[in-house]
């Protein structure tokens, strides 16, 4: 491709874009909504997996002990489960210390022991744990907290398929979008199209100005929902430290970067796609009927 | 140059356009191809330029059987000819400069020679002076020269015109085809559809006439041969 060629698509693409005034403001502020929505949804996906991980990090395991327990066979399993893999801490809670921390919520069970996995525990590996403890002797059930645990797994899972399906559903949108805007661009350049073609154009030299004309009606509208989605983020994140503080929010840097990084690429991407799409349609091979004249 | 052998055309419907079209063009020609209203005559015409493809027969141009190119190739068939219709097909946007620019910049001809030759073409029309207007402040017979203009910029072997006169005046249309006449003067054989008698009658050149897609006259120094139409 010579040079001039190449400053001949970048002018043909900037008056493109400018001679379709309205229609490349619409369709970047289309692009740009999608992206804004694809990028947010992304950065509550990202946060609502970290909190899933970071409880899943949390979790414990309760072993309730029969009332008949003495206090040297608390003792001893005390030892027992100090011994066992995963078990980073043992706390016992006495009845007394029960009665007095929660008063009347735990009722007359007696003991409660805090297993916590070391790095990030499997549940797998806390129900194992939990298996073994139960059919020690004196133990009247042994619980991890699964029900909490569970509903977490569900909605992660939830939010893995949902914002997959979701982002995939954006993602066709914005293509949709773009493809009618080139459409329509090449529908105002059909003229241009036609005698290219008469010329001796080739498809390429034909293409390359609707391919740039999409990747920055993409890009532009991506740069826009990156700066609104940086903007939310900056500020809901220090909203929700300074009122929930334990909420592990995932720091802006290099968070944002990565999530800016994704929307530009989706936003040029989708873009070419969008233009390389809309050329395979059906194109105007002759100027219509009606459209011929002196000042056409 | 150009040679069409047994070619016939009907489109999908059962429209039989041409019927066995046997005819031979050598390089320098001038050629007038005339007849009724739908006698086959644009579609002969779109043959050239493979607008269309003809149902059965071959058409070689410069010893290339054009109906053996893939559509890639296509492009490269057509820089050999310059194209002129009937209704100028001009870039409103854009000044007379590049309109006739923007045939060479397609083809991707460098920068430079692209000034050069402009200018020079616009010389050869007649319009240098009017190289920065916009086509709607010129005339039909001004913008039938940027056409021209266009279709000439990159030199081609063949230069195919369909009705190139028929929104103009008698006397611009013999502006026109004078303009044609040095085109043809510099070794650039020339195919026309027309309908214009006159111009016909007073250029003594080859004629061929079809009717009902069959080829039924052709004769050097020939006439129009039918009743005026303008």
């Amino acid at each position: 491709m010579s040079l001039s060629s190449k400053e001949y698509f970048i002018r043909e693409t900037g008056k493109s874009i400018k001679r379709n005034g309205i229609m490349s403001f619409a369709s970047v502020s289309t692009v740009a909504v999608s992206l804004l929505v694809l990028g947010l949804f992304l950065l509550m996906y990202l946060n609502t997996d970290n909190l899933a991980k970071y409880l899943e990090g949390q979790v414990e395991m309760t072993v309730y002990l029969e009332d008949t327990a003495t206090g040297e066979e608390v003792a001893e399993m005390r030892e027992k489960l100090k011994k066992m893999e995963g078990v980073v801490q043992v706390t016992e809670v006495t009845k007394a210390m029960a009665m007095e921390r929660f008063k009347n919520r735990l009722g007359d069970q007696a003991t409660l022991l805090k297993a916590l996995g070391k790095d990030n525990p499997f549940p797998e590996r806390i129900k194992a744990l939990v298996s073994q403890v139960e059919h020690w002797p004196k133990v009247e059930t042994a619980k991890f907290g699964q029900e909490v645990v569970e509903h977490l797994f569900a909605l992660t899972k939830v939010m893995r398929i949902g914002g997959a399906v979701l982002i995939v559903f954006l993602c066709f949108a914005t293509l949709f979008i773009i493809i009618n805007t080139i459409r329509l661009t090449v529908f105002a350049r059909r003229r241009e199209v036609v005698i290219m073609k008469y010329v001796g154009a080739t498809d390429w030299f034909i293409r390359w100005p609707f391919l740039l004309e999409g990747m920055t009606l993409g890009l532009g509208g991506a740069i826009i929902a990156c700066t609104v989605v940086d903007l939310i983020y900056v500020s809901l994140s220090g909203r929700l430290h300074t009122t929930f503080a334990f909420f592990p929010v995932l720091p802006s840097w290099p968070t944002l970067l990565y999530a800016d990084i994704f929307i530009l690429a989706c936003g040029t991407l989708i873009g070419a796609l969008g233009s390389y799409l809309s050329r395979q349609l059906p194109f105007p091979e002759e100027v219509p009927a009606g459209l011929g004249g002196a000042a056409l | 140059m150009l040679e069409m052998t047994d070619v016939s055309k009907t489109y999908p419907g059962g429209n039989v356009a041409l019927r066995n079209i046997n005819v031979r063009i050598e390089q320098g020609e001038f050629v007038f191809i005339v007849g009724p209203s739908g006698a086959g005559k644009s579609t002969f015409i779109k043959l050239l330029f493979r607008e269309v493809l003809p149902t059965s027969g071959s058409i070689r141009l410069n010893d290339v059987d054009i109906l053996n190119l893939t559509a890639k190739e296509v492009p490269y068939l057509r820089r050999q000819l310059g194209i002129i219709f009937q209704d100028y097909r001009l870039l409103p946007d854009r000044t007379v400069y590049d309109n006739v620019a923007f045939a060479m910049q397609v083809i991707e001809a460098p920068y430079r020679k692209i000034k050069r030759r402009v200018m020079n073409v616009l010389d050869l029309v007649g319009l240098r002076r009017r190289a920065y207007s916009k086509p709607n402040e010129l005339s039909g017979g001004e913008q039938q020269r940027i056409a021209i203009a266009r279709a000439i910029v990159n030199s081609p072997s063949l230069v195919i015109a369909d009705e190139p006169t028929g929104n103009l005046d008698p006397e611009t249309s013999m502006e026109i085809m004078e303009i044609f006449q040095e085109i043809n003067n510099t070794g650039t054989t020339i195919i026309m559809a027309t309908h214009d008698k006159e111009i016909v009658d007073s250029m003594g050149k080859r004629v061929i006439a079809i009717e009902h897609g069959e080829i039924v006259r052709d004769e050097l120094n020939g006439v129009y041969g039918y009743e005026s139409e303008q």
